[in-house]
């Protein structure tokens, strides 16, 4: 399997070669920072690509790979002007079809994004995907993404987006208090079946990152936003840091520790027994009992004291809930 | 041996090569015109010597075009079928090239960008960005959209890419499983035909090859490495993604479990989002679930804010895990295992 490595990347260079010939075709004169961009590619890889494309033919009736049976470009155009030029054709005309597997990725990925507004329109989905099964080699993958509902609070967002105005909404905080909130809208994101909203939070003056599922009576405003999206750099990831924040170290069966990656343990350590030890960043003490109840693993908080001693009281009043 | 030192050709080089000289016949190479003649083999090529590991890299080669999804087949010869040496290879223009009426909208090359974007990890995420350079290869350019997305699945888990293999393949795996609920994990020989991912977690949906009964199971909860064998197992015709989220969605609508959340608090508003669930008075909701034992996961980590009232086993195991959870945390515990002796709970 190790010796596959390298022809991977190998193959990732063939399908860029098939992708970008066709387009240099359809593009009698391009220039290699136009082909650059539509690609989302760097200049050194095309040029690197119009070069070897340049010297690449098929063996021809002489077997000898004579001029007339390879690519040509206009080589001081490429040389001077940063300009691809086509002057001779081989082969190839037209982009290679999608493999059944690639097909499967973007299908599925369709799948995902189908409960989204914009995507209403079911019949159009539909229709994409099977335009992508019929441009595929063969019958695409059986993977699949559960569509769902995506709340209505998805819908009001792209409003507030398009009519440049403040949402606001009730959302809980970790301490519990609920308060109104008044939000520029930049982005939404996702992992899974879990909907973000970050934006511009006019409470707090700062960016901040709230759960769709929390948000409770959500209502269009006409105050006009003061943050848009290109104005600031929104980190990735979810969880930003804070001063406030706290190191809290969490021992877990060694086979679950990487479910905890989103979380970005700042250390991992073996703690022996098939157990490992990572420091987990917690905005706040209270998130820390909800986040090991929910792990699998059997996690236990080990320091500091006081978020052991949180979850502890926590775990025990929801337990005492339940003596009869 | 070679009495000059051949130059080195790139691979990417070389499978371009053999891309052009296939796709530029119609009656197809013998394996032989191919070693002798096409660039990047013929610098390596012996004639009339021993050329079994470039034979090797052409087996290679061939098994990584195809993975493009490049139609490279095998013509047998008509007068010696079954003659390796006279098969002949070929790639057909018309199987080769997107069909010309397939065409994408500035707003379709958006959605299909986003939709490649989807993927974090593993193989899904290199060939949705070999999709997408195909798509660039179209020309065509993506609408900007109003809104920022920026969606993501995950498929961490280390049996997705075997499972996906697998399922390709049409092949039966062997993985140790720890059911929900169960202390120890047992051995599974199955025959995959779907991943789906529903309510947020991967499944593999599989037959089980001496029953013909179709399960499913938690990818998360697949203990070990998956073993790929090589026992086929065809995709019953019915076996599809389609039907096994079908299928989940019912179990969905048929379990349901009665829970009191504090009112205001994050377990009200988040269950009385879930999908299916029914608010009653006094702050009582019906939640559906697929899994009992996940469902009580997710319950015991809303902790304080939500009581389970029914059914009686999920009462009971919500119950078990917080109290769990209360004696791990305890002042006690703590002290043993800071003092390196692990006491460790399982």
């Amino acid at each position: 399997m190790t010796d596959r490595r390298p022809s991977l990347h190998a193959t990732d260079k063939l399908a860029f070669l098939l992708s970008l010939v066709p387009w240099l075709i359809d593009h009698e004169r391009v220039s290699v920072a136009e082909a650059a961009a539509h690609f989302g590619v760097g200049v050194a890889d095309i040029r690197r690509a119009v070069e070897l494309i340049a010297v690449s033919g098929i063996p021809g009736d002489t077997a000898q790979y004579q001029h007339a049976d390879l690519f040509d470009i206009a080589w001081d155009d490429f040389e001077q002007n940063d300009v691809i030029v086509l002057t001779n054709l081989v082969a190839i005309d037209d982009t290679p079809r999608f493999s059944a597997r690639e097909a499967a990725a973007l299908i599925a990925g369709l799948q995902y994004l189908s409960s989204l507004p914009e995507n209403a329109d079911r019949g159009a989905v539909a229709s994409l995907m099977s335009k992508l099964s019929r441009g595929a080699s063969g019958e695409p993958s059986q993977v699949a993404v559960a569509q769902d509902e995506t709340s209505e609070v998805l819908a009001l967002v792209r409003e507030a987006v398009e009519r440049g105005v403040q949402l606001e909404f009730d959302y809980a905080g970790v301490r519990g208090l609920v308060e109104r909130r008044r939000v520029d809208p930049l982005r939404v994101e996702s992992l899974d079946a879990d909907w973000y909203l970050r934006g511009w939070d006019h409470l707090r003056e700062a960016l901040r990152t709230f759960r769709l599922d929390r948000i409770a009576s959500p209502a269009l405003t006409d105050v006009r936003i003061t943050h848009r999206a290109s104005d600031l750099s929104l980190p990735d990831g979810f969880f930003e840091g804070s001063p406030d924040d706290l190191d809290v170290v969490v021992e877990i069966d060694a086979a679950a520790a990487p479910l905890l990656d989103d979380y970005r343990p700042v250390d991992v350590e073996d703690a022996g027994d098939g157990r490992a030890r990572l420091t987990l960043r917690v905005g706040h003490v209270g998130t820390v009992a909800r986040l090991v109840s929910g792990l699998p693993g059997r996690a236990r908080v080990v320091a500091p004291d006081e978020a052991r001693q949180a979850v502890a009281d926590w775990a025990a009043g929801a337990a005492a809930r339940y003596d009869d | 041996m070679a009495a000059v030192r051949a130059p080195r050709i790139p691979v990417e080089e070389r499978l371009f090569s053999l891309v052009l000289a296939l796709l530029a016949t119609d009656a197809g190479l013998t394996k032989t015109e191919i070693l002798s003649t096409v660039q990047g083999y013929r610098q390596k090529y012996v004639s009339g010597g021993d050329n079994a590991a470039l034979e090797r890299q052409f087996e290679r080669d061939k098994d990584d075009i195809r993975e493009l999804g490049v139609p490279l087949e095998t013509v047998d010869d008509p007068s010696a079928a079954g003659d390796n040496h006279l098969l002949r290879y070929r790639i057909l223009r018309g199987d080769y090239e997107l069909p010309l009426d397939i065409s994408f909208s500035p707003e379709e090359t958006a959605l299909l960008t986003l939709a490649g974007m989807v993927w974090r990890e593993g193989t899904l995420s290199a060939e949705s960005r070999r999709a997408l350079l195909k798509l660039r290869s179209l020309g065509g350019t993506a609408s900007v959209p109003e809104l920022d997305y920026a969606p993501r699945v995950r498929s961490r888990d280390a049996a997705f890419e075997p499972l996906r293999t697998a399922l390709d393949r049409g092949v039966v795996v062997r993985f140790d499983y720890l059911k929900p609920g169960e202390d120890a994990p047992r051995r599974r020989e199955v025959a995959p035909f779907a991943l789906v991912q529903h309510m947020g977690r991967w499944m593999v949906s599989v037959v089980e090859p001496d029953t013909s009964s179709r399960k499913n199971f938690l990818l998360s909860r697949i203990v070990g490495p998956v073993t790929v064998t090589s026992r086929s197992f065809p995709r019953p015709a019915d076996a599809t993604a389609d039907s096994a989220l079908e299928g989940l969605d019912r179990l969905w609508e048929q379990n349901t479990a009665t829970v009191r959340a504090v009112p205001g608090s994050d377990a009200r508003t988040r269950l009385g989002k879930r999908r299916g669930t029914v608010v009653g008075d006094d702050d009582v909701l019906v939640v559906h679930y697929s899994d009992r034992q996940v469902l009580a996961e997710e319950l015991t980590a809303f902790g304080p804010e939500v009581v389970v009232l029914a059914p009686a086993e999920l009462r009971a195991l919500v119950a078990d895990r917080l109290r769990d959870l209360a004696s791990d945390h305890a002042a006690t515990s703590t002290s043993a295992s800071a003092s390196g002796i692990g006491g460790d709970a399982s």
